[in-house]
């Protein structure tokens, strides 16, 4: 875009709407008078759906609340069952993601095509390696039984067991035999120590699957997102005039990034060590 | 902080004027929040007692500052864009503590009760939390350590 409009002065020429007097930049949209008016209202639009976002996790924040002041102990007991190492390196990784999301922007802004696409490419790059971290730590939760609801101590990878039997570390505990009588949970966590989990532990585990799990769509639709961007960046639709896709991808990114470090101390540190 | 303008920053001539930090101020950015993290889980291997979280939410809080400021543009972009992503946490907070508050004291408008049903006993409240294998559980007798707790009274 080296020819960027003459300044144009809003309300100049109403109901002109395709009769225009000026040059016209490709990517300025009709109702927009300039480009910079454009780039704001995209903004503006951007940390709206950006709030309404922050509510929706709001929702579960506010679960995660009500049940740890219900039941401070298990929570406590619950969450040394999550690798701390592992949730600091996905911190560290998503972090890294967002800096070369800034960077990408600001590529962007100086018209450093190939520079953008090889920090978009290395931020997508980063959201695979945390999903990947993600799966692992997945799979250690659904091998232990450590489920939501009434799937926990459901032992979904070790094959049919009878009550009390050991399964890896874990060992299924009934206080009765009566039909229906919840499951106690028997395993070793995160620092070898042996914990007896009550049934009720489940609500801490159906937090962490529904946070993090929300959290982790929200990792795949920012990834798909920065590979649209990073397309349409190959294509050479941008320019120091006009990156505002690059700009708002990287906001959605960022966003995740939010959510993840709030996520991360509330499911992954706070309690009592051991 | 070295940084550079794509246009001249005063012209109001309709064009897009975005700030353009130095790529080794992202940088430095990086590196703070990389501290923080660390710090964060270092912490954690220490009791304060009720100040833990506390703690890990202030770590957290300057982090997300960090990211919001540099990283998502809010220091040199609209005011009125900070204003709205700081209306979400005025919104999260105020639904948050009423429905911490509600849960807390519900019971005690019930004269029946008398305020003696507490938190952790909610399905004697009327129109407590429904008897969940959570509650069930927190009012059964017995329970290995660190488990189910009598309901406290208050």
């Amino acid at each position: 875009m080296a020819n960027v409009s003459e300044p144009v002065h809003a309300g100049a020429a109403p109901g002109a709407d395709h009769g225009h007097d000026h040059a016209h930049p490709s990517f300025l949209q009709h109702h927009f008078d300039t480009p910079a008016q454009q780039f704001n209202a995209s903004k503006l639009g951007m940390w709206v759906f950006i709030v309404t976002e922050i509510l929706m996790f709001g929702g579960l924040f506010c679960a995660y609340a009500i049940w740890r002041a219900l039941d401070p102990d298990v929570f406590d007991q619950a969450h040394h069952f999550l690798d701390k190492i592992m949730g600091a390196s996905n911190t560290i990784v998503l972090l890294f993601s967002s800096l070369t999301a800034a960077l990408a922007v600001r590529s962007a802004q100086l018209g450093k095509k190939n520079q953008t696409s090889a920090y978009l490419i290395v931020t997508i790059l980063c959201a695979c390696a945390f999903l990947v971290i993600k799966f692992f730590e997945y799979r250690h939760k659904i091998e232990l039984g450590l489920l939501p609801g009434h799937c926990f101590g459901h032992p979904w990878f070790s094959g049919s067991i009878q009550k009390g039997e050991t399964i890896g570390t874990c060992l299924r505990v009934h206080a009765d035999q009566a039909p229906g009588n919840p499951t106690w949970l028997k395993a070793i966590d995160q620092s070898g120590h042996v914990q007896l989990l009550p049934p009720r532990a489940n609500m801490f585990f159906g937090l962490y699957f529904v946070m993090t799990g929300l959290h982790g769509l929200h990792v795949i639709i920012g990834m798909s997102v920065l590979a649209w961007v990073l397309v349409k960046n190959i294509r050479g639709q941008f320019s120091p005039e006009y990156f505002t896709p690059v700009d708002l991808g990287a906001l959605y990114w960022h966003l995740v990034d939010l959510v993840w470090i709030y996520l991360f101390p509330l499911l992954y540190l706070v309690g009592k060590p051991e | 902080m070295g940084t550079e303008h794509s246009h001249a920053a005063d012209a109001d001539d309709g064009r897009v004027h975005s700030h353009v930090a130095s790529a080794q101020f992202y940088w430095g950015i990086f590196g703070a929040l990389v501290v923080f993290t660390i710090l964060t889980v270092k912490v954690s291997y220490y009791d304060f007692g009720p100040a833990n979280i506390i703690i890990a939410m202030l770590v957290a809080t300057m982090k997300a500052g960090l990211v919001a400021t540099f990283f998502m543009h809010l220091r040199h972009d609209k005011l009125f864009n900070t204003l709205a992503f700081l209306s979400a946490f005025l919104f999260l907070a105020i639904f948050i503590l009423l429905t911490y508050d509600d849960l807390g004291n519900r019971a005690r408008l019930d004269p029946t009760y008398g305020g003696t049903v507490g938190l952790r006993s909610g399905e004697a409240a009327p129109g407590g939390l429904p008897a969940t294998s959570a509650t069930v559980d927190m009012t059964s007798e017995e329970g290995p350590p660190g488990g189910a707790e009598k309901p406290k009274k208050e």
